[in-house]
């Protein structure tokens, strides 16, 4: 019996170096020197030299519309002039997702897990390829990527009723996510948007568009790299003496036809995501305190509190309208009846950035920074030890959704 | 990207909103799949083909789009939703057409959410001039509004008759006018063309028959204004509204579909060929349908051809013709024809030429007056013979000259005169003119429908009206008179109409 449940302990990945690039309009560069960089800074961070890597799993959504770029695969080899494992997936969180089994199954020992996108440079294309690559029967129909978002909004408020004066404090704490997430990304070296706004400005782009929620409800477009470099335990210590461990690593899919969810008032897939995350780490979601969530639109932010379980269902537009209540005295965190929680301290993608394959590769390295302590922007700072962070990933509109759940020794 | 296997695919479900059926559970599907996902392999061989085309909807919940993508752009705003169908065993996204909403109008989804829609068959979006038009049905308008929800039913005949006729028809005009001093024309929304109102008029002729649409051995589509130089409009309409026996495995449908072309007379010219294939003997053709649709294009004012653009409407009219229930036996027909060019476009130009002065006298007014004269010399009819009179309407002063020049009076000509409320049909003309009498006449009047097509030509019929004729008008709410006088008609100028007329 020993025996067995020794060769059943699971090998927990750590993280041991991450980098990244700045989120924006990068026009100047390509695909290659975007993720050279944020690679370089990864090896760099965790003291390693690229021939000491095992694999790699890289991520883009979509280079092969954007860039016209088949074989990323190759790109990576000749690039580190390494003939190694690579495998290419389409967001960072799936590259770090399948590393980790890779390091699970004690297949490899150092993996560098990469995402990368190159929006901008087909920016005048680039709605109709979301939208069609989301749901082509929506896009059919004459769906937006926005639209869902949307959607997601009237189903929510007509779920649970919310009218009236309920209804316009929804509206303003939408508002607020925005500006607290710039607010964030102001200390963000490499946030895209690096300025605060204010809530006027977030009501009045909904006031002159003449809809539900405006310009800054909404990521931008993005351009930009990420890295992190994943080793075993075995081999961590060796190169730090503060690993960051990926305690937790969920995966779970939806249909792709948003309209024909049962439940359209959230993400299903993240609910249990989020669970199978919670139980793999063993982690109590209260000892959560950090966590960077999938902010495509300020509805996501409100609702993913929900599917992730840190609000009631039902209950998050109240807990944000509740932690907004003096925005002026507002500390950076969320009180979701008593639990405190930071949410998207790097600015999130609405001010961070969203370059969709480095996406979750920023989200990751904000965690990773904040867990050791390093973080430069703003401080995650509670009366207590953040040992817990989490990160929520989604491909397409709730299609798929993955969640890590990282935390230090 | 223009690819012809993924546009065959996706209109094939589109089109027709076609899904499946779990006959153990069942549980619904929009699209066709081939087993449940409740019932899992016990379900493999039992679930069935249905499709949401003559459904009715209801928008759960919507919201307003300003800024669509690339290929969405022409439609400027719009609102777009999650319809429901059953109760809400099948939920479909959709796009509410038929409505212009102003780029600074605020837009409370509470106003639309709740409300029952019907599907409707137009184009899918924009795409370039040499690919191929995508077309979709995923586009609704209310069922409280211009375009009532109207069931297909298919009513067993009660009675064989002797001679072949009309056993049901349709007309199609769209919701949008121009009314320029006493004329009022109709202008096709934004995703409209002559496709679409072929399959609305034909959707709607079926509606009235009660035909089985598995029972019509052809469809004739006759237009001057096919998006399309090459292809057909006519299998498009025969697979959309499923005509013919369908040969499901093959994804074809049992039915010979052609398209005519003959200016504003390529849908009358085959109303002797449908009459005489349902009465062929050897090889039985229950029913054959013949459709008019245009939506004919005009040069600007101004411009060579440009006198056009004062009359040119859009709309469409199906007839259906066959042996059982005939509501109008088809007495005797003349036709003429003479090389006359009085109205031509050549191959690849936009707007077609007109020969001024030239397409009165010697062509009109020659050739619609010969076929008339001609019909009552071989029927022995006077004109007080007959009940009604319908002639092609290309404004709305030659019909009359034309009538009177035959002996017809005003009580005579004026109940199929439509031309001043929806503008010259072109191929829809005057059989709109025969379907707004058929929505009045009485059993045992006599129709006289005379049509011209430039270039140049005419066909004479003689119809009798049967005492079925009042039964069946029950089942078409959607008659001339009710698309003449909609409280939901919306107004356009004319720089609109010249936008709308351009389309996606």
């Amino acid at each position: 019996m020993e025996r067995v449940s020794r060769f059943m302990e699971r090998e927990t990945p750590a993280i041991i170096g991450v980098g990244r690039t700045k989120f924006g309009e990068r026009f100047e560069e390509d695909p290659e020197d975007l993720i050279d960089e944020a690679g370089l800074m990864a090896l760099d961070s965790a003291g390693i030299e690229r021939r000491d890597l095992d694999a790699c799993y890289i991520s883009d959504y979509f280079l092969q519309l954007t860039n016209k770029i088949g074989i990323e695969e190759g790109f990576m080899s000749q690039l580190l002039e390494m003939h190694i494992p690579i495998e290419k997936v389409r967001s960072f969180s799936s590259a770090l997702f399948n590393a980790c089994h890779s390091i699970e199954a004690g297949k490899y020992d150092l993996v560098l897990v990469g995402g990368v996108e190159k929006m901008t440079d087909r920016l005048d294309k680039i709605r109709d390829d979301l939208m069609l690559l989301e749901d082509p029967w929506s896009y059919y129909a004459g769906c937006t990527p926005e639209s869902n978002h949307e959607l997601m909004l009237r189903e929510y408020i007509k779920k649970y009723g919310i009218t009236g004066d309920s209804l316009e404090r929804l509206k303003v704490a939408l508002a607020y996510i925005s500006v607290k997430n710039h607010r964030n990304a102001v200390k963000n070296v490499y946030a895209h948007f690096r300025r605060e706004i204010d809530l006027n400005r977030v009501l009045k782009a909904r006031e002159s568009a003449h809809k539900p929620l405006g310009l800054y409800d909404f990521a931008p477009i993005s351009d930009g790299a990420s890295a992190i470099i994943l080793a075993s335990p075995r081999v961590a210590k060796e190169y730090t003496d503060t690993p960051i461990y990926i305690l937790g690593s969920a995966l779970s899919t939806d249909y792709i036809t948003y309209p024909s969810r049962e439940d359209r008032a959230g993400f299903l897939a993240t609910r249990i995501a989020m669970e199978k995350a919670l139980k793999m780490a063993k982690v109590d979601i209260k000892d959560i305190h950090l966590a960077e969530l999938y902010d495509q639109s300020t509805v996501l932010e409100m609702i993913s509190l929900e599917d992730l379980g840190f609000s009631r269902r039902g209950r998050a537009w109240l807990d944000l309208a509740e932690s907004f209540r003096n925005f002026d005295d507002f500390e950076g965190f969320y009180d979701l009846d008593g639990h405190i929680l930071y949410v998207n301290t790097n600015g999130g993608l609405k001010a961070d950035g969203n370059p969709l394959g480095a996406t979750g590769g920023a989200q990751v390295y904000e965690v990773f920074k904040q867990l050791r302590g390093e973080a430069d922007g703003v401080k995650v700072e509670f009366d207590g030890d953040l040992l817990y962070g989490c990160v929520q990933e989604v491909e397409g509109f709730g299609t798929k959704v993955y969640v890590h759940i990282l935390g230090r020794d | 990207m223009s690819s012809g296997p993924i546009e065959r695919r996706v209109s094939y479900i589109g089109d027709r909103l076609k899904g499946s059926r779990c006959t153990i559970c069942g549980r619904e599907y929009f699209r066709v799949r081939k087993y449940c996902g409740t019932c899992g392999r016990k379900s493999f061989g039992k679930i069935e083909d249905i499709d949401f085309f003559y459904e009715k909807g209801v928008l759960e919940s919507c919201t307003v789009v300003r800024n669509p993508t690339n290929k969405f752009r022409k439609l400027g705003s719009y609102i777009y939703g999650i319809v429901s169908f059953h109760d809400g065993k099948v939920r479909v996204p959709g796009r509410l057409t038929d409505r212009i909403l102003r780029s600074d109008e605020d837009v409370d989804p509470s106003d639309f959410e709740g409300r029952e829609v019907v599907p409707r068959f137009r184009r899918r979006y924009s795409v370039g001039p040499s690919e191929i038009i995508p077309t979709i049905s995923l586009a609704f308008t209310f069922a409280d509004e211009y375009y009532p929800y109207q069931k297909y039913e298919i009513v067993k005949p009660k009675k064989e008759y002797e001679t072949p006729g009309i056993v049901g028809y349709g007309v199609y005009v769209s919701r949008f006018r121009i009314k320029e001093g006493t004329i009022e024309r109709s202008v096709p929304f934004l995703d409209e063309d002559a496709i679409t109102a072929a399959v609305e008029a034909g959707k709607l002729a079926l509606i009235h028959s009660g035909v089985d649409q598995s029972l019509i051995g052809k469809i004739y589509v006759g237009s001057e204004s096919n998006p399309y130089a090459v292809n057909p409009i006519a299998s498009k309409v025969a697979q959309v509204l499923k005509l013919g026996e369908e040969e499901r495995d093959e994804r074809v449908q049992g039915i010979d579909a052609v398209d005519t072309e003959f200016a504003c007379k390529a849908a009358t010219s085959m109303f002797k060929d449908a009459a005489a294939l349902v009465y062929y003997p050897k090889t039985p053709t229950e029913y054959a349908i013949v459709i008019g649709a245009d939506n004919s294009q005009a040069a600007p004012r101004g411009e060579p051809g440009g006198e056009l653009d004062f009359f040119v409407g859009f709309g469409g009219s199906a007839f259906i013709f066959g042996m059982r229930d005939v509501i109008a036996e088809l007495e005797g027909w003349y036709s003429c024809s003479s090389d006359t060019p009085d109205f031509w476009r050549r191959d690849l130009e936009p707007y077609p030429r007109h020969g001024g002065r030239f397409t009165g006298g010697p062509a009109y007014f020659k050739h619609i007056v010969k076929a008339g004269r001609k019909l009552m010399e071989k029927m022995n009819l006077t004109p007080g013979d007959i009940d009604y009179f319908i002639c092609h309407q290309p404004n709305p002063v030659w019909p009359m000259r034309a009538a009177k020049s035959l002996g017809f009076k005003p009580e005579q000509y004026l109940p199929g005169m439509q031309v001043s409320k929806f503008g010259n049909t072109y191929s829809g003309s005057s059989p709109i003119g025969l379907a707004s009498v058929l929505d009045i006449a009485k059993p045992y009047e006599r129709i006289m429908i005379v049509s011209y097509g430039s270039g140049a030509g005419s066909d004479a019929y003689s119809f009798l009206v049967t005492s079925q004729i009042e039964e069946k008008r029950s089942r078409q709410r959607f008659n001339v008179r009710y698309q003449v006088e909609n409280r939901y008609i919306e107004y356009i100028d004319y720089a609109t109409y010249r936008r709308f007329k351009e389309g996606l």
